[in-house]
């Protein structure tokens, strides 16, 4: 049997050929935080990682992740419940209001930040280009981007140094 | 015990500080509950079938195939509905025809009966137990309509011989309304030394929060239980046993509970009871299972409210210093086939309201019609009436200035009420309490740097662009004249204090904003504040709507956290063996004066039989809010293309006192862009046979991530409210209002003056005379780049008015 893994997990692969992966995800495993706001693939509602690339899982169907990593935004926050340096700054920078648009926003702007460290702010855009915000007006959006990637670049370079200072003394 | 060690910074979370929202970290988690994360065991899916004709006899509808499919549980029709006792919702009122007879609307059945009247309207529905079976059930019942002419705007309505919506409304004008003093109004045009009169066309919107409508109807303890996406859990159950009264089980108000949980965005969409509603209660009740509808985005473009759609010949005339003498706006809404109560309201009442605006305009003539038409119906959107009344205001200040020669901010401040006029009655007798008008135009232009725009214009100019300059001064009318709410206190021995009030979360922050108001009073962390909202066995009122929450619901919070406190008092001299006088209460805690004997709150609570102290309170506001603000835009226009950005947005907003700075800030910010939105690029646009063609995100623009950042937006708070006890004024709707008419001011400011500054290639159109000068007045929402672009060179859409 075929198996996805999903936020770290593995779990028998889906085998309905007619099931998206936006509704597999919410039905057959509950992980209601992707939602589904669209079916027309504009809002980005249905944002997930598809080995670790922003899809939405509205246009995907379950079996085609089958044998391959899927993280929500459940998958997000670490095990001891820290959250995700971007849901942070989401927060902070009142990014949200409704929430509804959010878990896609989340997980496109984790997806860019993996890819980019130190984007523009038309790498932002170009980013966000395929998900709406009808209640923020996606200022706090742009702002809580740019804050979550200073915040990662600081712990990126934290880490940096911890291993360098780790290697010498072991030199 | 309990004892929460950081009371001491608790300070930092009250009133007028910008915190963390307590509803995020719910939701950043995916751990939201929008009605669609609710799924009971055996829960069913209903889908609905639809009319694909705007107009249209239904002869037959066939559902025997679908029902013997696989999966299906049930199919219902209009005839079934009705069979069962099924009543059509509660019609719209309260309006009268132009013969003085009260007004008449079609009956709005849950499905159809015997005739359709616009597309998407919910011919049958089919209930399965998969999604994907009832979708196949559904594409099988067989309907057979016999598609008769429709008429899809207000100016084919109202032509002669036009196919009529509904034989109650003759001419298909289901009301209409004057207000204001006729022979006055021409009195002062015939006076006038100037008189301006623009077509303004105030196009169909679609609210479409990302969320689209969700129901989950069940029977708990034999009784029904609908859980839904809704701003007004207590309306919607009123509106349900109205319309199942007649089915056993549903006959009364306690028959009947409604619950909200979060809700994806609402701008007024989600505070009618729509048909889907209805349906699917029924169908709950006939199965007695747990049954579920899901919009899809394509259903919310058919049936769900859609707002604005009013068309105006606006007349204003003037003396020759620019004093305004009299205003005269004749318009027409369409309220679509099936119109709701709150449609009509809107534009015949509501804008009305507002239509002075913030200028002492003593003389009024407005004559506005309803006008049925094969559409969906329209209703509450975000500013409801106002951003239409303001718009057409606005509007013509920008052309009586330019007729003036005058500027645009000083054509307005002549206008304006000046702060010793107030309280300030205006010509439809609504009472303005507080503001300062002239003070927030002053803030305003030294914000947006008014005095540097030329420079700024000529810059532009370098680059080959068109730059333009709009201002709009404006205020707005708040409250939905449902000024009085309730909280419910219950503090817990397990350290929190809950709040429970009617009004509902949409996303606008309003636990946050309630738990701040919670804080000042208890002096605790705001991490112990809870607020409870959307359960019509919890609390009963009108909901949130028309930006009334934080000043009736929070002035209540305020009320019953003092009053929780006060009841404490006797408690605590009790257990601390003294004075009732002698206890104070602090952060926290209730002590002994002028002894260290204390005992902390929810201490307190758990010595209480229940574990629990209880208080209630209430509040009433004397009269609507009236906020009001100074929003100025700059744009920029590629002249190759007629793409038009904004490329700077300023405001001063007076909305009284500030509970939370960050959320008001996202509200005006937020707002706006949906008043961007309507300017640059939104449009519901159906054709002549009112087929919908805008009815998905690839045809329907919403603004996306690629517009406008910049925002500069300030708040002057020495104006509060008067009339309620927070002295806040409500701030959801503003920044829309606002945005709509300074983009728009501004785009035909770019395109008036596009002779002075434009480069070469317009310039050369401009020879011809086309496209430049006055003529530009005529332009019409929304502006996209073909519009702008056919603008330059001289081309303009006529804006066709009915007569």
């Amino acid at each position: 049997m075929s198996t996805t893994y999903v936020n770290g997990r593995s779990i028998p692969a889906a085998t309905q050929p007619n099931t998206l992966l936006v509704h597999w995800l919410r039905d057959a495993l509950g992980l209601t935080g992707t939602h589904l706001g669209c079916d027309t693939a504009q809002c980005g509602a249905c944002t997930v990682l598809l080995d670790g690339l922003a899809v939405k899982s509205c246009s995907v169907l379950a079996v085609q992740a089958s044998g391959r990593h899927v993280t929500t935004v459940e998958g997000l926050a670490r095990p001891d419940g820290t959250l995700h340096p971007v849901q942070d700054a989401f927060i902070a920078c009142h990014g949200l209001q409704c929430g509804f648009c959010t878990p896609g926003m989340l997980m496109s702007t984790v997806a860019l930040l993996a890819q980019n460290p130190r984007p523009s702010e038309a790498d932002v855009v170009q980013a966000l280009e395929g998900n709406l915000c009808r209640c923020t007006g996606y200022v706090n959006i742009v702002a809580a981007v740019h804050q979550a990637a200073a915040t990662l670049r600081q712990e990126a370079a934290t880490l940096q140094q911890e291993s360098t200072t780790l290697s010498q003394e072991t030199a | 015990m309990n004892a929460p060690d950081s009371f001491t910074q608790a300070g930092r979370y009250g009133s007028g500080h910008t915190v963390r929202r307590i509803e995020d970290p719910a939701l950043v988690q995916g751990q939201g509950r929008y009605t669609d994360d609710v799924m009971p065991a055996g829960q069913l899916f209903l889908r609905f079938v639809r009319s694909s004709f705007a107009h249209g006899r239904i002869h037959s509808i066939h559902t025997a195939q679908a029902q013997a499919m696989p999966g299906v549980v049930a199919v219902y029709t209009g005839a079934d509905l009705a069979a069962a006792g099924v009543k059509p919702l509660a019609p719209a009122g309260g309006f009268k025809q132009p013969d003085g007879s009260a007004m008449n609307p079609p009956p709005k059945h849950a499905l159809a009966v015997g005739t359709v009247r616009h597309v998407g309207e919910c011919v049958a529905a089919v209930v399965a137990e998969s999604r994907e079976a009832a979708r196949a059930a559904a594409d099988a019942v067989l309907v057979d309509i016999e598609p008769l002419p429709a008429v899809a705007d207000a100016v084919a309505a109202l032509a002669a011989g036009a196919p009529l919506v509904w034989e109650g409304a003759p001419g298909n004008v289901l009301a209409e309304m004057q207000h204001g003093d006729a022979a006055a109004t021409i009195a002062a045009f015939a006076r006038a030394q100037h008189r301006i009169s623009l077509p303004i066309v105030n196009q169909r919107l679609a609210p479409s929060p990302i969320e689209p409508r969700a129901v989950l109807a069940y029977i708990d303890e034999g009784r029904l239980t609908v859980r839904l996406s809704s701003q007004m859990p207590t309306g919607v159950r009123g509106g349900l046993v109205h319309c199942l009264s007649g089915v056993s089980s549903a006959r009364s108000n306690d028959n009947v509970r409604v619950l909200v949980g979060d809700v994806g965005g609402g701008f007024g969409m989600k505070t009618a009871l729509y048909p889907e509603d209805v349906v699917t209660a029924y169908a709950a009740l006939h199965l007695q299972r747990p049954v579920k509808w899901q919009a899809e985005r394509v259903e919310e473009f058919l049936t769900a409210v859609h707002g604005r759609d009013l068309l105006s010949r606006a007349e204003m005339a003037l003396d020759a210093h620019g004093k305004v003498l009299a205003l005269r706006i004749r318009s027409w809404a369409n309220v679509g086939a099936l119109p709701t109560g709150a449609g009509v309201a809107i534009q015949l009442l509501i804008g009305p309201w507002v239509t002075t605006s913030i200028y002492d305009i003593e003389t009024i003539h407005l004559q506005i019609s309803a006008v049925l038409t094969h559409t969906a119906a329209t209703g509450a959107y975000r500013g409801a009436g106002r951003p239409e009344a303001i718009y057409t205001l606005e509007r013509l200040f920008d052309a009586a200035a330019r007729e003036l020669q005058m500027d645009a901010a000083e054509i307005r401040r002549r206008n304006m009420i000046r702060p010793d006029q107030l309280p300030y009655k205006n010509p439809m007798g609504q009472t303005y309490d507080s503001g300062n008008f002239e003070q927030l135009l002053d803030q305003g232009l030294v914000l947006a740097d008014w005095q540097g725009f030329a420079a700024r214009r000529a810059d532009s100019a370098q680059r080959g662009l068109l730059r333009g300059r709009g201002i709009a001064t404006f205020l707005e009318w708040t409250g939905g004249n449902a000024l009085e709410e309730n909280v419910q206190v219950r503090i817990t021995a397990d350290g929190h204090i809950e709040l429970t009030s009617a009004t509902m979360a949409m996303g606008q922050g309003i636990a946050t904003s309630y738990a701040q108001l919670a804080v000042d009073v208890f002096g605790v962390p705001i991490e112990r504040i809870r607020i409870l909202q959307g359960d019509t066995d919890r609390a009963n009122g009108f909901g949130s709507a028309a930006s009334r929450s934080l000043f009736t619901g929070g002035a209540a919070a305020l009320v019953a956290s003092q009053r929780a406190v006060e009841a404490g008092k006797p408690l605590a001299a009790g257990a601390l063996e003294a004075g009732v006088a002698d206890i104070e209460y602090a952060a926290g805690r209730y002590s002994v004066a002028g002894t260290d004997l204390g005992i902390g709150l929810f201490e307190l609570a758990q010595r209480q039989p229940g574990g629990v102290i209880l208080a209630d309170g209430g509040a009433k506001a004397s009269a609507p809010t009236w906020p009001n603000g100074c929003h100025i835009c700059e744009v920029e226009i590629d002249p190759a293309t007629g793409r038009t950005q904004v490329v700077a947005y300023a405001s001063v907003n007076d909305i009284g006192r500030v509970i939370s700075p960050g959320i008001v800030r996202g509200q005006v910010e937020g707002g706006a862009v949906q008043g961007i939105g309507q300017a640059l690029c939104e449009n519901v646009v159906y054709d002549a046979e009112g087929q919908l063609l805008s009815a998905s995100f690839m045809d329907y623009a919403l603004p996306n991530v690629d517009g406008f950042l910049g925002f500069k937006t300030a708040f002057d708070e020495r104006m509060p409210c008067l009339t309620n006890s927070l002295g806040a004024k409500g701030v959801g709707e503003l920044g829309t209002i606002g945005a709509t008419p300074a983009v728009v001011n501004a785009v035909v400011d770019a395109l008036v003056n596009a002779q002075k500054s434009a480069p070469k290639s317009v310039q050369m159109d401009s020879q011809t005379g086309a496209g430049q000068g006055r003529s530009a007045e005529c332009l019409q929402m929304p502006l996209t780049a073909e519009a702008v672009w056919r603008a330059l060179r001289g081309t303009y859409p006529p804006a066709v008015l009915p007569g």
